[in-house]
């Protein structure tokens, strides 16, 4: 709505539009600091225009959103390991861009501190867009369209590293999934069906201590009995803090629109949700550094899980999966969600 | 809404004034990078450390910041403007001019390496544009000093050495202070750099045992002792 009123009122020779971020009700404060990075409306576009293009990859074959799909709400659909370029495999599965303003620390180990450096580490790294930042600035600036883009966005045409990752701030913050059933159950909206409402009951008992409501994350990193993959070799957080305590622990991951953001886990090594909970009541191995509240595993009854998944469909928000202001430049709807397994 | 910060604007002025012994002028500031006594060209021509370890040189910077210039009579001035990004393959970044209204100066401080807000506050511009590669973007931080080339006694692939040396969380933080005296200089202040002493200024570092120093930590700690040893004013 907001985007809607601000878009009526676009004027290239002035100043950019002031966008407000928009903070659901109930929710806490963001933790990103808008006053260093206050978005606008030619920001936000900008940043969209740099997320849908391919460019900043070495060979123009992969963008940001190439593994971060709107329709799966900004993860990678369906393959475990994100790709990168030339026939290159990531260590990870991308994971969903959603609520990053509550975030404090990105990727699955937490290794990147402020949202504005993120793209600077898929950007780079050989095997995902495999290009270095001096040469991405160099192709944005002889493109006339970002010339005005950065003009309109920033005030002049300077093109540098700092605009450039502050546009795709401005683009992925707005990128807010708060609009799901279990939203408007929340808000007095709507209402849940029995097994949607039995299914709640169980997420809030066995769940939600780190799956943490409203953002379904609590932003800790815990060991969760996951057995390391000997091609991979990712020991997750210890890679970042050095500490042998830190072993196998990755980022709790949001449980918001998880029913699509299949398969699961740091590197997708969970192709649906039964085989999450399957790890969880019976396949995990318990280490001395297995998270405190995990030592028992966590048992589930059929009945439970079964319950459970019909609660956590109530977390898909397909206003966000298909908002129009997400897409790609030139895309007023989005490819349709429709393939669920 | 303006008029209080011009208040304290002004009245922080006062107090620095107070300090002042004369009218704002230049020092400028010199590195000159050296291997013992040879001054150091980013060229095939391989150094020796005092292990007997061959070695060249490709890349040799860091970074400068959070310049202080002390006065005899003890007055403390910051004339921060850095963090500089001093590197051997830019001649110009290796003078830093200065501005202060301190005579007399009797010692110099700085850090090698940047603080921690500059460290996680997001993407800057100028010297810490991370553009620059001095910037580990899977872990966020900045690189502090880096020193790579070529090594017959270095094991890792192609015989290179990679010293990459950076960190700014708690007990991990490689930044280092460094107090120089002046001796009287008033103008001009060459500070020699000597390489070697990142080797064994402290701790004894064998490129054989470590060729690689990609990430913060203990080897980063070390060296990063080392290279607080580096400095010296030239008369």
């Amino acid at each position: 709505m907001v985007m809607v009123l601000a878009i009526a009122g676009v004027d290239n020779t002035q100043k950019p539009t002031p966008l407000s971020f928009p903070i659901p009700p109930g929710w806490p404060a963001p933790s990103y600091d808008f006053k260093k990075n206050p978005p606008t409306l030619q920001g936000f576009v900008l940043g969209r225009r740099l997320f849908y293009d391919e460019r900043l990859s070495r060979d123009s074959t992969i963008s940001c959103a190439s593994c971060h799909q709107q329709f799966g709400a900004f993860a990678t659909y369906e393959h475990s390991l994100s790709h990168g370029v030339g026939n290159t495999l990531t260590s990870r599965n991308a994971p969903a861009l959603q609520n990053l303003a509550w975030q404090k620390e990105y990727m699955w180990d937490g290794g990147i501190s402020h949202l504005d450096l993120q793209p600077l580490a898929p950007m780079t790294a050989v095997n995902e867009m495999g290009e270095t930042v001096g040469n991405v600035l160099h192709k944005l600036r002889r493109d006339t369209g970002y010339q005005r883009m950065f003009k309109e966005a920033f005030g002049d045409t300077t093109i540098n590293t700092q605009r450039m990752t502050k546009a795709l701030s401005q683009f992925v913050l707005m990128l807010v999934s708060a609009q799901s059933k279990y939203d408007r159950v929340t808000r007095g909206k709507d209402s849940f069906l029995l097994p949607e409402r039995l299914g709640y009951a169980i997420f809030q008992k066995k769940c939600s201590s780190c799956h943490k409501e409203p953002l379904f994350t609590d932003g800790s990193y815990r060991n969760i009995g996951l057995t390391l993959d000997n091609t991979l070799n990712d020991y997750g957080r210890m890679k970042i803090t050095g500490s042998r305590q830190d072993s196998l622990k990755f980022k709790v991951p949001s449980l918001r629109n998880v029913a699509i953001t299949h398969p699961y886990g740091h590197d997708g090594r969970f192709f649906s949700l039964l085989n999450v909970f399957d790890h969880y009541r019976k396949n995990m191995q318990l280490t001395l550094l297995t998270d405190t509240i995990l030592q028992h595993r966590l048992p589930l009854s059929n009945f439970e899980i079964g319950q459970s998944t019909a609660f956590l469909n109530t977390l898909t928000d397909t206003a966000f999966l298909k908002n129009p202001f997400f897409a790609p430049p030139g895309y007023n709807i989005t490819p349709m969600f429709i393939h669920r397994h | 809404m303006k008029s209080p910060w011009i208040l304290i604007v002004f009245s922080l002025f006062l107090c620095l004034s107070g300090f002042t012994r004369q009218r704002a002028h230049q020092v400028t500031i010199r590195f000159d990078h050296y291997v013992g006594q040879a001054p150091l060209q980013l060229s095939d021509t391989a150094y020796h450390n005092s292990f007997g370890e061959p070695f060249t040189v490709e890349q040799f910077k860091y970074y400068v910041s959070g310049i202080v210039l002390i006065a005899k009579d003890g007055a403390v001035q910051a004339v921060d403007a850095g963090p500089f990004l001093i590197d051997q393959a830019d001649p110009a970044s290796r003078l830093l001019p200065l501005s202060t209204s301190l005579s007399s100066l009797q010692s110099i401080r700085f850090i090698i390496g940047v603080d921690s807000i500059t460290n996680t506050g997001g993407v800057k511009t100028g010297d810490l544009d991370p553009m620059l590669g001095m910037f580990w973007t899977w872990n966020t931080g900045y690189i502090y000093t880096r020193l790579e080339g070529q090594s017959d006694s270095a094991h890792a692939p192609a015989h290179r050495y990679t010293w990459d040396i950076g960190g700014y969380k708690p007990g991990i933080n490689a930044a280092r202070t460094v107090v120089m005296p002046l001796n009287g200089i008033k103008e001009n202040l060459v500070i020699k750099v000597d390489l070697l002493r990142l080797f064994d200024g402290v701790h004894p570092v064998r490129i054989s045992q470590n060729p690689v120093c990609h990430e913060p930590g203990e080897l980063a700690m070390r060296l990063a002792d080392n290279y607080a040893t580096l400095f010296s004013s030239l008369p």
